[in-house]
């Protein structure tokens, strides 16, 4: 049974897949939680994988979830290693050309060198959700 | 056409999410690539599992998983949540409980959101069995949404329906009102640490002996378990390949298989009759007949007569 659950929406529009954990040993998920939530009322569905994952693990939910975009939360200063592995275990399986982005507590100082593993995009303490936002939706792929 | 079937049938993991992706967003293309891949299915095992929200579903399939990896067979998942019907946005929250197989290329998990469906599942859930079994999956898990008491989609679905219930969520009028109740082939009274859980067993076990023989001669077990302690589980694991062993009988057999189909159909065909009428009430309802019903000269009864005439 289906619902006019689409009427008000442009059938035409993506909705966008956006995985959404945290790796290794953080632990502070409260943050990611509010972000979850606030994706999806922004009409995003968000493939929630909390924390302590490893990057073997992330990268094939980046596959098998047929994800639009990886999220990464980091709570932790191990932020630039972990990237560096999840974009080197992405690039190995097949699946680098998932975008990722970045968010929590990252160091403008570290920006750049993210930026040039690949990262695309990357909201540190005090991002606008707006901007989170506008991110997130602009990286979903015609359907 | 048939690239993406045929990457599938390789064994292709990220063609396969593509096509659910395609399947979920109900695009042409995607129904070429089914109809190639449904041809070479037919050997999976299905399994639904069902319950109230939060009675423990996913927990429950991560340690079926583990065990049915353990005897070898290759699992794949398609785990349902609810979309926001306000924003068409969701947290799709059953693969985090099942994140200790990530590493297994043995399982493939795939979380779908319901998309509108009122089933319990969603529209292309099918299409999702369809590809996994092409794949060569030996056993399909479907987990549906936490149900209420209509939500019985699964039953069609899958060959082998394990409801889910705990002694926390209501008394025995609710047990029985539910319309879930029906559908179950196997019932696991979970988080069987919670006082009332053995009264509920009995409850149901009581219940069940009341009714009428199924048709398919099928006795329905009522198993305890603590899925987060991985108690219980081996009794579930036992039921459900009973229950699998029960449907070869060529009988019983023809029998799932034709729901099965039919389904599928009813969903596919769902799909399509909501976007007709949606674009009949979008597009063909004249304005002046709005502006009637608007003003009562006339109502939404012989407007909808009008377009269901259309429909025939
Ligand atoms: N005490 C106890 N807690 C359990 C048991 N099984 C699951 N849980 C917990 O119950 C919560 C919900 O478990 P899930 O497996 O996510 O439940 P679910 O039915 O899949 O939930 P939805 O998909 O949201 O409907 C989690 O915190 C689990 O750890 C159990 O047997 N005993
Ligand atoms: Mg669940």
């Amino acid at each position: 049974m289906q619902t006019d659950f689409q009427a008000e929406q442009a059938e035409d529009q993506p909705i966008v897949r956006c995985l959404l954990g945290m790796l290794g040993t953080d632990v502070h998920s409260k943050g990611i939680r509010t972000i979850a939530q606030l994706l999806r009322e922004a009409g995003v569905e968000v493939i929630y994988l909390g924390e302590h994952n490893s990057v073997q693990g992330m990268a094939r939910a980046a596959i098998d979830e047929d994800a639009d975009l990886v999220g990464l939360s980091f709570s932790s200063a191990a932020y630039v290693e972990y990237t560096r592995q999840l974009v080197a275990e992405m690039k190995r399986i097949g699946a680098d050309d998932i975008p990722v982005m970045l968010g929590g507590i990252i160091h403008p100082d570290d920006h750049q060198a993210l930026y040039d593993m690949g990262v695309r995009g990357i909201f540190g303490a005090g991002s606008k959700t707006a901007d989170i936002i506008a991110f997130v939706r602009s990286m979903g792929r015609p359907r | 056409m048939g690239s993406l079937a045929d990457a599938i049938l390789a064994g292709d993991r990220r063609a396969a999410g593509r096509l659910i992706s395609l399947a979920e967003s109900r695009t042409s293309d995607a129904r070429d690539e089914l109809e190639i891949l449904y041809r070479h299915g037919g050997h999976a095992r299905t399994i639904g599992v069902t319950g109230p929200p939060g009675a423990g579903k996913s927990t429950l399939v991560d340690g079926l998983i583990a065990r049915l990896r353990a005897r070898g067979l290759t699992v794949a998942v398609a785990a349902v949540d609810p979309s926001s019907p306000y924003s068409r946005g969701a947290v799709l929250g059953d693969r985090v409980r099942m994140m200790r197989h990530a590493d297994d290329a043995g399982v493939l998990v795939r979380s779908m959101a319901t998309r509108g469906a009122l089933g319990g599942l969603s529209a292309a859930t099918g299409d999702a069995i369809t590809i996994f079994d092409a794949m060569g999956f030996d056993i399909v898990i479907v987990e549906t949404v936490g149900v209420g008491q209509s939500e019985v989609d699964i039953v069609g679905h899958t060959e082998a329906v394990l409801l889910l219930q705990t002694a926390l969520g209501g008394d025995d009028v609710q047990a029985i009102k539910a319309g879930v109740l029906e559908i179950a082939d196997i019932m696991v009274v979970n988080k069987k640490s919670a006082p009332g859980s053995d009264r509920m067993a009995r409850f149901l076990r009581e219940s069940l002996h009341d009714r009428p023989l199924r048709p398919d001669a099928w006795t329905i077990p009522v198993l305890l378990a603590e899925a987060s302690e991985e108690t219980g589980l081996d009794e579930v694991i036992d039921a459900l390949f009973g229950r699998l062993d029960h449907n070869r009988q060529d009988t019983h057999m023809s029998a799932i298989r034709r729901r099965q189909a039919a389904a599928h159909l009813t969903a596919l065909a769902d799909v399509e009759i909501r976007t007709l009428m949606r674009r009949l009430i979008a597009g063909q309802t004249r304005p002046e007949a709005w502006q009637a019903v608007l003003e009562r000269r006339s109502g939404p009864y012989s407007l909808a007569a009008r377009l269901f005439e259309q429909l025939r």
